[in-house]
C-alpha cells in the first residue's frame, strides 16, 4: 500500500465538493426521517474533505455531520455497527463540535466522546490532535 | 515477567547505553553530566562521570568494538571519549552545529557517527587519521525541522532520519577514503554524501524513534499521532503500512528480529509489534503488566480524574486506590520511556535482551527468554 503525498484540491474544485456534499445532505435527510441515524452518521462522515484548505468545504460538511450526530440517540446501536475506520474522523467532528461551546452539541459530543474513546482508545484522540494537516 | 532487571539511577533519564560487554552502563541525569555506573556483585556503583558539556546530554552511543563513547548535548558539542588508563578523556568534535544536537549513533563499522540536530542537519562525523581529529560533514538540505532520531543502515553506507516535519529520509553518507565502494551494494554505493534516496511522507505528525531491521530491509518509525509506519523493500518502490493503534504515541522502537519490533513511548510500557507472513504488521501486546483491577477506572487513576471532570460524572472520580497507582500506567516504568537500546551481540539478527530508559530515571532490563507466545514470532 503505497502512501502518496496529500495533495491539497484547488479552490475551483471547491464547488464540485459542496455541491457533492449537499448531494450528501439530501440523502441524510432520508436516512433520517427513516430512522436510521447511525447509517446517516456513516453517510455524512463518508467523504468528508480533509484535503481541501477551503473552510467553506469543511464547514459545509461540519454542518451536515453535525445534524447527523444529534440526531443519535442510541449509542449502544452506533457502536455496534460503526466500522472502526470510521473512529479517527468520528473523533475530529467530535472535537469541532466540543469547539462550538453550543450546550446541546457539546453535551451530545461529550456522551459519544466518552464511549468512542472506550473503544477506540486515547490513541483515536491522539490522533486528531496531533494531525495538523488533516482537519475537519 | 518479562522485566528482569529495574534500577532507579536518578529522577530522570534522558539517554543511556551499555559498555561492550555489558558490564556498565552510561546514562544523562538530565543534566550536563555523563554518569557510568559498574555492576559489581549485583549492585550497581558509580564509576565515572563525564563532565565536559555545558547543557543537557541528548544523545550517548557506545561503540562496541573500540570502546569509545560519543556523546551529543543540546551546548551544540559533541566528544568521543576514549578510556585511557583509568580515566575517560574527551576529544571535542567540532559539528558546526548552530542548535542544539539531539540524538546519535555510531554507524555499524564503528567509523563514522551521524547526529541529528535541531538545526534541521545531520552531521556526519569521521576521523581523519593524519591530524587525529573528527571532521563533521553536514547534510544541510531536505530537512525542514529538528531530525529527532537517525538510524544506520547495515551497510554502514545508508542513514535513515526522521523530523519533527513528519517525514523520514533516507540519504546517502559514502565519504571518500573512509567507505569502500561495493560493487554488489548496486545504487547505494553509487550515490553520493548527502544524496537523498528516498523520502516518507507516512505521518501527519512529528516522526521520532526510526530504526532498521537486522537486514536493512526494512524501516520503522513513529509518529506522534499513535502510529507506527513499517516500510518494506525502502528503494525505488517501497511498500508502507500505517499500524494505528489504540494507545499512546511511541518514541522510539528497535527491531529485535525481522518481524518483531518493540516500541516505547508514553504508555510506559514497551508494546510488541510483529509482521505475520503475509508481511502485515499489527500489534499484539504490551510487554509489561498493566495495572489494571478489576474494579478500578479504565484508564488509571490520573486519566480517570480528567475525564470525570470532562464527562461531569462522579462514578470516574473515586479513585481511593491508594497512591501507589495514582501515576502507574504500565507498571515497571512510571513515566514516559524514551530511549530503548539492544542487549545482543552487535550485528546479530535476533535479540531477545534489551533496555529502556525513561523520563522516570529508570533503567529496565527485559527479557523474552519467558515470553513464550512472543518467541514463536521472533
Amino acid at each position: 500500500m503505497m502512501a502518496a503525498t496529500v495533495d491539497f484540491v484547488e479552490a475551483d474544485n471547491a464547488e464540485a465538493i459542496i455541491s457533492r456534499i449537499e448531494h450528501k445532505s439530501r440523502k441524510i435527510e432520508s436516512l433520517l426521517k427513516q430512522s436510521r441515524p447511525v447509517e446517516a452518521l456513516k453517510t455524512a462522515l463518508e467523504g468528508s474533505p480533509p484535503n481541501t484548505r477551503d473552510e467553506r468545504c469543511k464547514s459545509a460538511n461540519w454542518i451536515v455531520v453535525h445534524r447527523a450526530i444529534m440526531a443519535i440517540k442510541d449509542l449502544d446501536a452506533l457502536f455496534s455497527s460503526l466500522d472502526p475506520e470510521y473512529y479517527d474522523i468520528l473523533m475530529k467532528y467530535l472535537y469541532r463540535g466540543l469547539s462550538t461551546g453550543d450546550r446541546p452539541t457539546c453535551d451530545q459530543c461529550l456522551r459519544i466522546h466518552e464511549r468512542l474513546t472506550e473503544r477506540a482508545g486515547l490513541g483515536c484522540i491522539l490522533r486528531s490532535l496531533a494531525d495538523t494537516m488533516n482537519t475537519v | 515477567m518479562a522485566a528482569v532487571a529495574v534500577h532507579q539511577f536518578a529522577p530522570c533519564i534522558t539517554c543511556h547505553a551499555w559498555s561492550p560487554d555489558r558490564s556498565m552502563v552510561a546514562f544523562c541525569p538530565n543534566n550536563s553530566e555523563v554518569h557510568i555506573y559498574k555492576l559489581s556483585e549485583d549492585k550497581w556503583e558509580q564509576a565515572h562521570i563525564l563532565q565536559k558539556h555545558d547543557q543537557i546530554v541528548s544523545g550517548i552511543d557506545w561503540s562496541s568494538r573500540a570502546n569509545r563513547i560519543v556523546t551529543v548535548s543540546h551546548d551544540r558539542n559533541s566528544y568521543v571519549w576514549n578510556y585511557e588508563g583509568s580515566e575517560w578523556v574527551p576529544t571535542l568534535v567540532i559539528l558546526r552545529l548552530n542548535r542544539a544536537a539531539l540524538c546519535v549513533q555510531w554507524s555499524p563499522q564503528e567509523n563514522k557517527f551521524a547526529v541529528g540536530s535541531g538545526a534541521k542537519t545531520v552531521c556526519i562525523c569521521y576521523y581523519e587519521q593524519e591530524n587525529n581529529w573528527w571532521v563533521s560533514k553536514l547534510i544541510r538540505k531536505r530537512h525542514n525541522s529538528s531530525v529527532t532520531s537517525v538510524a544506520w543502515h547495515p551497510n554502514n553506507i545508508l542513514l535513515a532520519t526522521t523530523s519533527t516535519d513528519g517525514k523520514c529520509r533516507v540519504f546517502s553518507t559514502f565519504i571518500k577514503g573512509v567507505d569502500t565502494r561495493d560493487s554488489k551494494a548496486g545504487s547505494s554505493s553509487d550515490s553520493k554524501f548527502g544524496q537523498q534516496i528516498l523520502q516518507l511522507d507516512l505521518s501527519f505528525s512529528w516522526a521520532f524513534g526510526v530504526n532498521w531491521s537486522p537486514s536493512g530491509n526494512t524501516l520503522a518509525y513513529v509518529g506522534h499521532s499513535s502510529t507506527i509506519y513499517f516500510v518494506d523493500d525502502v528503494g525505488p518502490s517501497p511498500l508502507a503500512q500505517n499500524v494505528a493503534f489504540r494507545d499512546l504515541p511511541l518514541r522510539d522502537v528497535l527491531f529485535i528480529s525481522e518481524k518483531v519490533v518493540i516500541g516505547v513511548g508514553f504508555d510506559c510500557n514497551p508494546m510488541v509489534f510483529a509482521a505475520d507472513e503475509s508481511g502485515m504488521w499489527s500489534f499484539v501486546r504490551f510487554l509489561g503488566e498493566r495495572k489494571t483491577s478489576s474494579t478500578g477506572p479504565k484508564y488509571g487513576s490520573q486519566f480517570s480524574e480528567a475525564f470525570g471532570k470532562l464527562y461531569g460524572q462522579s462514578k470516574h472520580g473515586i479513585n481511593n486506590d491508594g497512591v501507589d497507582n495514582s501515576r502507574q500506567r504500565g507498571g515497571v516504568h512510571e513515566n514516559c520511556i524514551t530511549c530503548i537500546v539492544p542487549l545482543g551481540e552487535a550485528g546479530s539478527s535476533t535479540i531477545t535482551r534489551f533496555s529502556t530508559s525513561g523520563l522516570d530515571g529508570k533503567v529496565v532490563i527485559w527479557d523474552l527468554e519467558s515470553q513464550q507466545d512472543l518467541l514463536e514470532y521472533l
